[in-house]
């Protein structure tokens, strides 16, 4: 933790810290544009320390409601505070957070030094270019003009500036898009190295097994309300989980409830994934069977994700 | 502010576009007015030629970069990312149109006094600063209020044609024919009172608190474009 968070958490321990004091409170959010309900009554609050990740499917209201929680936009109604202060308050709550927003919004004259120069210090934080630079991998690039960045590039300078300074909290508005998975390695290195310090994460990512590896806890939003919220095994545990297998015809039946699938493969879902898995096996062994194409996990968030659009 | 100027100012000598626009050709077509100061004296008055230049750079230099600017940088999320940061709109805005308006007053200073070296002094020079400076406010709050009406850099070569053929079109009017007749309607149109208040200023004969009273129009108009600005100006695009 950088000691501006242990003066915020003097007198509590370190996970009481990180776990009680809310960095983000949202409280009943709307959002309509006319007739249209962007966000509906949304709440929820983002513990300091953790990442927390915002998904949804397209036009579910994740990019308007990062944008009212980082000040850029107004709410029709509710409440949204940031480190107990409202977001439009900026100057008082922009130098704690750094944004990476989901397109550039670089000026194509200026070079990549001079534009994470300018940002940094508008920040108000205190950092230097060129570590900031070396973070992202850019300093080979520092005297490049923007408009000659490839795209990839571009993000990782966006990244760059939203982690000048090491922000208390930073909002990361799908940062992997366009990067190639070097870059996006390096990327989440950079973030766990922060998150270590004490920084609070939002992200947005359509990479889905991202979020899975990464999140604490994830809000899944459709049709701008929150469809579910929790840890990845609280959203995974909802679904069964699937064994797939093809079997040589003709096969004795089976011990188990199975549907066939359209490719002719066989689908058990259960929420005993290793229990079933296991009479199955045994009954293979048993029969002399030979299971093809064998596969079993645990539900993935991608499945979550079907299933809502599916709702 | 100064850091975003500065990088302003750098983007301005980087761009040649903006450069040969804004900054090339008013000086050109002022160094015109000047060549042929004898031919536009005798249409008008040497007041006149002060007027026409002042507005050729308040037109073409300051009112067009200021709605171009604004728009590029909205147009490409540059306003999104200062805003991004923790300065304020007014810093932001000051940040973004203080290089040009620094330039336009130099390019003003420069002509003015080339205009002085080869006619004659002008009458009261206090007075033609304040014609200068109240032309440069108004033209700053007419470009943030076009600049809301305008989507991209090539929008706003059809957008800033009204405010800038308007403001030259009306110096012309005033500064030949004087306001004699149709003061009203002179003066209350935009750039009208300080063509007659520049034109005082260099020709002279005009008492001083008459003079002065002609700043009131030209600030109305600064007090309308800022209202304007404050509900149409964007910053960002349209979705």
């Amino acid at each position: 933790m950088t000691w501006s968070h242990w003066q915020m958490c003097a007198g509590t321990t370190e996970i009481d810290c990180m776990s009680s004091t809310p960095v983000i409170d949202v409280e009943r959010l709307n959002l309509t544009y006319g007739d249209f309900h962007a966000v509906k009554d949304l709440s929820f609050q983002v513990r300091r320390g953790e990442l927390y990740a915002l998904l949804g499917t397209n036009g579910a209201g994740k990019t308007s409601t990062l944008e009212i929680i980082e000040g850029h936009r107004t709410a029709t109604s509710g409440t949204v505070r940031v480190f107990g202060q409202s977001p439009r308050d900026r100057r008082a709550v922009r130098p704690r957070m750094g944004i990476m927003l989901q397109e550039s919004g670089f000026s194509p004259d200026l070079t990549v030094k001079e534009s994470v120069r300018l940002i940094g210090k508008l920040t108000q934080r205190t950092d230097t270019v060129e570590r900031v630079l070396s973070v992202v991998d850019l300093t080979r690039k520092a005297g490049t003009k923007v408009s000659q960045l490839s795209g990839g590039e571009k993000r990782r300078l966006d990244f760059a500036t939203a982690v000048y300074g090491a922000p208390e909290l930073i909002f990361l508005d799908e940062p992997t898009t366009g990067l190639d998975i070097q870059s996006r390695d390096d990327l989440w290195d950079a973030v766990d190295k922060l998150r270590e310090d004490g920084s609070t994460i939002v992200l947005t990512t359509h990479y889905l097994e991202e979020a899975q590896q990464r999140a604490d806890r994830i809000g899944l939003m459709h049709r701008g309300a929150f469809h579910r919220e929790g840890t990845v095994s609280e959203l995974t545990q909802t679904l069964p989980a699937a064994i797939r297998f093809s079997l040589p015809a003709p096969a004795p039946a089976l011990p188990l409830q199975a549907t066939r699938e359209s490719d002719g493969k066989f689908l058990i879902e259960t929420f005993g994934l290793q229990k079933d898995l296991y009479t199955l096996l045994r009954w293979a062994q048993d029969h002399a069977v030979e299971l093809r194409e064998l596969q079993a996990g645990p539900t993935r968030l991608d499945d979550v994700f079907r299933a809502i659009d599916n709702d | 502010m100064l850091s975003i100027a500065l990088s302003e100012l750098v983007q301005i000598f980087r761009n040649r576009l903006v450069l040969v626009t804004s900054l090339v050709m008013p000086v050109v077509v002022s160094a015109f007015f000047i060549y042929q100061h004898e031919v536009f004296a005798a249409l008008g008055s040497l007041g006149y030629i002060a007027a026409i230049v002042m507005f050729t750079v308040g037109a073409f230099g300051l009112y067009t970069t200021t709605v171009t600017t604004l728009a590029s940088r909205r147009q490409n999320l540059f306003l999104k990312r200062l805003r991004s940061t923790a300065a304020g709109d007014t810093g932001i805005l000051s940040g973004l149109l203080l290089p040009i308006t620094v330039i336009s007053l130099v390019q003003v200073a420069v002509i003015m006094t080339v205009l002085a070296v080869v006619t004659g002094e002008p009458d009261n020079v206090f007075l033609l600063a304040a014609a200068v400076l109240s032309m440069v406010i108004m033209m700053l709050g007419l470009g943030l209020a076009t600049a809301g009406l305008t989507n991209s850099p090539e929008h706003a070569q059809v957008t800033t044609l009204p405010v800038s053929l308007g403001t030259i079109a009306v110096a012309s009017w005033v500064g030949i024919t004087g306001t004699e007749e149709l003061t009203l309607l002179k003066r209350l149109l935009p750039g009208g009172s300080a063509t007659e208040l520049a034109v005082n200023a260099w020709n002279g004969g005009v008492p001083v608190t008459e003079s002065l009273i002609l700043l009131a129009p030209t600030l109305s108009w600064v007090v309308v474009a800022v209202a304007l600005a404050s509900r149409i100006f964007r910053w960002e695009p349209r979705r």
